[in-house]
C-alpha cells in the first residue's frame, strides 16, 4: 500500500483546500467588514474561528502521529 | 440477517420512551400561540439550549447505523464526515448568520425571491420540500428497518406507527417543542452513544490481562486507527470523494441549505448566541457525536480482528450497530440505547417536518393568499402541513426501500439535492453581480449537466482524482466535485452575460451589507453602548398595545434610550429563554427596579408573578 497516499496525501489536501476555503471565508468576512476586528467581541470571535482552525488541525495531526505510532 | 433481538423488557423500554417524548412534546405545545412561536419559538432561546438540539437534529438514525458500518470496514476513518464544518464557519457565522437573522426571511425559498425573483423562489421550493421530505422518508425507513428485527411488525407498520408518534407532537407543538424534545433527546443520544463504547471496551477488557482500552487500540490495525481514509481507493470508500461530498457539499448544505437548522439559529436570542451555539457545536459536540455515531463498527472491527466467532457468521457490516449493542449490554440497557436510536429518528423528523410545514406556509400558501390571512388560520394551516408532510413522506418509504441500501439511498438524495441549492445559495451571498437569470439557469441547466453526469461518468472522469470508476455504477462520491463544478460554471457564465441586480433591491442580502444589517433591522440607528444587566419586578399596565416601560435610571444603567431594543427573560437561566420577549423601550418613569408591561407581552413572554426578570438592551 502506498504509505504517502494513505497518510499523509489526504492529511495535506484536507488543510490545503479546506484551508483554502477557510481562508477565504476570513479575508471576505474581515474585507467586507462582517467582523469589526476593532470591536473587542468581535476581535474575540475573530481568535476563536483562528484556535477553531488550528485545534481540528492538532486533532487530525496528533491522531495520525499516534495511529503510526511515529 | 434474520432474527429477533432485544427481550420483553429492551421492548416495554423502548415503548415508554415514546410515549415519554410524546408527552414532553405535548406539554411545550402550550407555548406555541403563533406562527413565530411555530417556527421560530419565539426568538428567544439561549446559546447552549440550541447547540444541544443541533445535536440531536444532525444526528439521524441513519448516521448510527452508516457510520457504525463504515466504523466496521475502515476503522476511525469513519469519523471524516464530521471533522469538516469549521472550514466554513467564517463564512457562516459572519455571513449567513446574520443575513437570515436580520433580514427576517422566514424560509430560505423566500431568501431566493428576495435576492433574485418568485421563479427562483417557486424552483427551491419545490427542490428544499422534495429534500426534507426524502430526508424523513430515509429516517422512517432506517428506523423501521432496526425495530423490525425487535418487535417483528411489519416494516411498513413499523414506518407508520414512528411517523404517528412524531407527528403527534409536532403537529402541536411547532418549533418549541421540536427544541425542548431535541434537548432531552440530544442529551438521551449521547449519554446512549458514549454508555456503548464505555460497555463495549469494558466487554473487550474480558479477553486479555490488558485494560479494554489498550486491548482496543493494539488490535486495530495502523489503516483502521487513521482519521482520514486512503487518498482515493477504494472507489466506494476514499478520502478524496468523502471529502468532496460530506465535507464541503454536505457541511455547506447542511450549515446554509438546511431550512430545520436554519429555524433553529433563528430561534436564538440574538446573532451572537447564535454563533455560540454554532462554535460550541463544532467544536466540541461534533467530535463527540462522531464518537457516539461509529464506536459500535469499531468495537466490532476489534472482536472481528481477535475473536471472530464471537459474531454471527451471516452478519452483514450493516447490522453492525444492533448486533454490537446486543452483545455488549444487558437487557434494559440495549432497550435503552435502541430509545437513542428513535430520539435521533424523531428528533431529525420533527425539525424537517417543522421546516417543511414552515415552507409551505411562507412560500405556497402565503404567495397563493397573497398574504390575507390571520395568524391563527396561518397557525391551523401550519399543523395541516406537518401532518400532509408526514403522509407524504410514509408513501415516499417504498421508493427509498428500493435502493440497494439505506446509505446508497442517502448518497444518491445528498449528491442529487444539494449542489444547485449551495451553489445558489453561496454566490447568491458571496457575489454582488450573480443574477436571477443565472440562479435559473444553475436550477435548469446546472441540473441537467448533473443528470447527464449520471449516465456519462467519462464527463466526471477529469474531477476523479485517479478514483476507479465502478463498472455500471459509475463513480460513487466524487460525482459532487463535478456537480458543484458544473452549477457553479454555469451560473457565473451567465452572471457575466446578464444584467447585473439592482443593488438597492438587493440591500441588506449580501455578506456586503452585513455591516449595515442591524440599522436595517432595528429601522433606525444603534446604539452599542455597553449597558448593565439589571434585574427588575414587573407590573401590569393598562395600555392597550406593546408597552414596556423602564425607570429613568434603570435605563440609565441599561445606557439605553427609548426605541432602543430590549431583551427580557425570566431571571432563572436554566430555562435558556423559554419565558422571554424582545421589544423596544417605551417612556420612562420613576420607579427604580419596576418594569411596566401591557398585558399582551406579559402573555407572550410567559411571565408568572412575583418572578424577578433580567432586562438588557440589545441594541
Amino acid at each position: 500500500m502506498n504509505n504517502f497516499n494513505l497518510i499523509w496525501l489526504p492529511f495535506l489536501y484536507l488543510y490545503i483546500v479546506g484551508g483554502g476555503f477557510f481562508l477565504l471565508g476570513l479575508v471576505l468576512i474581515i474585507k467586507t467588514n462582517a467582523i469589526e476586528i476593532s470591536k473587542p467581541n468581535h476581535f474575540n470571535w475573530l481568535l476563536i474561528l483562528i484556535i477553531g482552525f488550528v485545534y481540528y488541525f492538532l486533532i487530525h495531526f496528533l491522531f495520525i502521529i499516534f495511529a503510526t505510532g511515529n | 440477517m434474520d432474527f429477533v433481538l432485544g427481550t420483553n423488557l429492551d421492548r416495554i423500554i423502548i415503548l415508554l420512551y415514546f410515549v415519554l417524548v410524546m408527552s414532553f412534546g405535548a406539554y411545550f405545545g402550550k407555548y406555541s400561540k403563533s406562527t413565530s412561536d411555530y417556527f421560530f419559538g419565539g426568538r428567544r432561546f439561549s446559546w447552549w439550549l440550541i447547540s444541544i438540539s443541533i445535536v440531536a437534529t444532525g444526528i439521524g438514525s441513519h448516521s448510527f447505523l452508516k457510520y457504525s458500518t463504515k466504523a466496521y470496514e475502515y476503522g476511525f476513518s469513519s469519523t471524516m464526515t464530521y471533522m469538516n464544518d469549521w472550514f466554513f464557519m467564517p463564512l457562516f457565522m459572519f455571513g449567513w448568520l446574520p443575513i437570515i437573522y436580520y433580514s427576517k426571511v422566514a424560509s430560505i425559498p423566500e431568501y431566493f425571491q428576495r435576492r433574485f425573483n418568485s421563479k427562483a423562489r417557486f424552483i427551491a421550493t419545490f427542490m428544499i420540500l422534495l429534500y426534507m421530505i426524502g430526508y424523513v422518508a430515509i429516517q422512517l425507513l432506517t428506523l423501521a428497518t432496526v425495530l423490525y428485527k425487535i418487535y417483528s411488525i411489519p416494516l411498513m407498520s413499523t414506518v407508520i406507527i414512528i411517523a404517528l408518534v412524531t407527528t403527534l407532537y409536532t403537529h402541536f407543538g411547532g418549533q418549541t417543542s421540536v427544541i425542548f424534545t431535541d434537548l432531552f433527546q440530544g442529551l438521551i443520544l449521547l449519554f446512549s452513544g458514549l454508555l456503548l463504547f464505555y460497555l463495549g471496551i469494558n466487554y473487550l477488557g474480558e479477553f486479555s490481562n490488558l485494560n479494554g482500552f489498550n486491548f482496543f487500540w493494539d488490535n486495530l490495525t495502523t489503516s483502521q486507527k487513521l482519521p482520514l481514509a486512503n487518498f482515493n481507493s477504494p472507489p466506494d470508500f476514499n478520502f478524496v470523494g468523502i471529502f468532496w461530498q460530506d465535507g464541503i457539499a454536505g457541511s455547506i448544505g447542511f450549515l446554509f441549505m438546511n431550512q430545520g437548522l436554519i429555524m433553529r439559529f433563528m430561534a436564538a436570542k440574538n446573532v451572537n448566541e447564535g454563533r455560540k451555539a454554532a462554535a460550541f457545536n463544532v467544536l466540541i459536540i461534533l467530535p463527540i457525536s462522531a464518537i457516539v455515531v461509529s464506536n459500535a463498527g469499531w468495537i466490532g472491527r476489534v472482536i472481528s480482528n481477535t475473536n471472530p466467532n464471537i459474531l454471527p457468521l451471516d452478519m452483514a457490516p450493516n447490522d453492525v450497530f444492533v448486533v454490537i449493542t446486543n452483545l455488549v449490554s444487558s437487557p434494559g440497557v440495549f432497550g435503552l440505547i435502541i430509545a437513542a436510536l428513535c430520539a435521533a429518528l424523531m428528533s431529525t423528523a420533527d425539525t424537517l417536518v417543522n421546516a417543511s410545514s414552515a415552507v409551505i406556509v411562507n412560500d405556497i400558501y402565503r404567495p397563493i393568499t397573497k398574504n390575507k390571512n390571520s395568524d391563527k388560520k396561518e397557525l391551523n394551516i401550519a399543523r395541516l402541513a406537518s401532518l400532509l408532510v408526514k403522509i407524504i413522506a410514509v408513501l415516499l418509504v417504498p421508493f427509498f426501500n428500493n435502493f440497494d441500501s439505506i446509505y446508497e439511498a442517502h448518497g444518491w438524495f445528498h449528491s442529487t439535492f444539494t449542489p444547485p441549492l449551495v451553489v445558489g445559495i453561496f454566490l447568491g451571498i458571496f457575489w454582488k453581480k450573480f443574477t436571477s437569470s443565472a440562479i435559473i439557469a444553475t436550477f435548469l441547466v446546472g441540473g441537467f449537466l448533473m443528470i447527464l453526469g449520471q449516465f456519462y461518468p467519462e464527463l466526471i472522469k477529469p474531477f476523479s482524482h485517479g478514483i476507479e470508476l465502478r463498472p455500471g455504477k459509475g463513480y460513487s462520491y466524487i460525482g459532487a466535485l463535478y456537480n458543484i463544478f458544473v452549477c457553479a460554471t454555469v451560473g457565473i457564465v451567465v452572471s457575466f452575460f446578464t444584467k447585473p441586480p439592482d443593488l438597492k433591491r438587493i440591500k441588506g442580502l449580501t455578506i456586503f451589507d452585513v455591516k449595515d444589517l442591524k440599522q436595517i433591522f432595528k429601522g433606525s440607528e444603534i446604539n452599542e453602548k455597553k449597558g448593565e444587566k439589571i434585574s427588575v419586578e414587573w407590573k401590569r399596565s393598562n395600555q392597550p398595545n406593546e408597552f414596556i416601560s423602564f425607570s429613568k435610571n434603570d435605563m440609565k444603567r441599561m445606557k439605553a434610550k427609548k426605541g432602543d431594543l430590549v431583551y427580557l427573560s425570566d431571571s432563572r437561566k436554566w430555562l435558556g429563554g423559554l419565558k422571554s420577549i424582545h421589544s423596544s423601550f417605551d417612556k420612562s418613569h420613576n420607579e427604580d427596579g419596576i418594569v411596566y408591561l401591557s398585558s399582551s407581552l406579559i402573555e407572550k413572554g410567559l411571565f408568572i408573578d412575583n418572578k424577578t426578570l433580567t432586562a438588557e438592551k440589545e441594541m
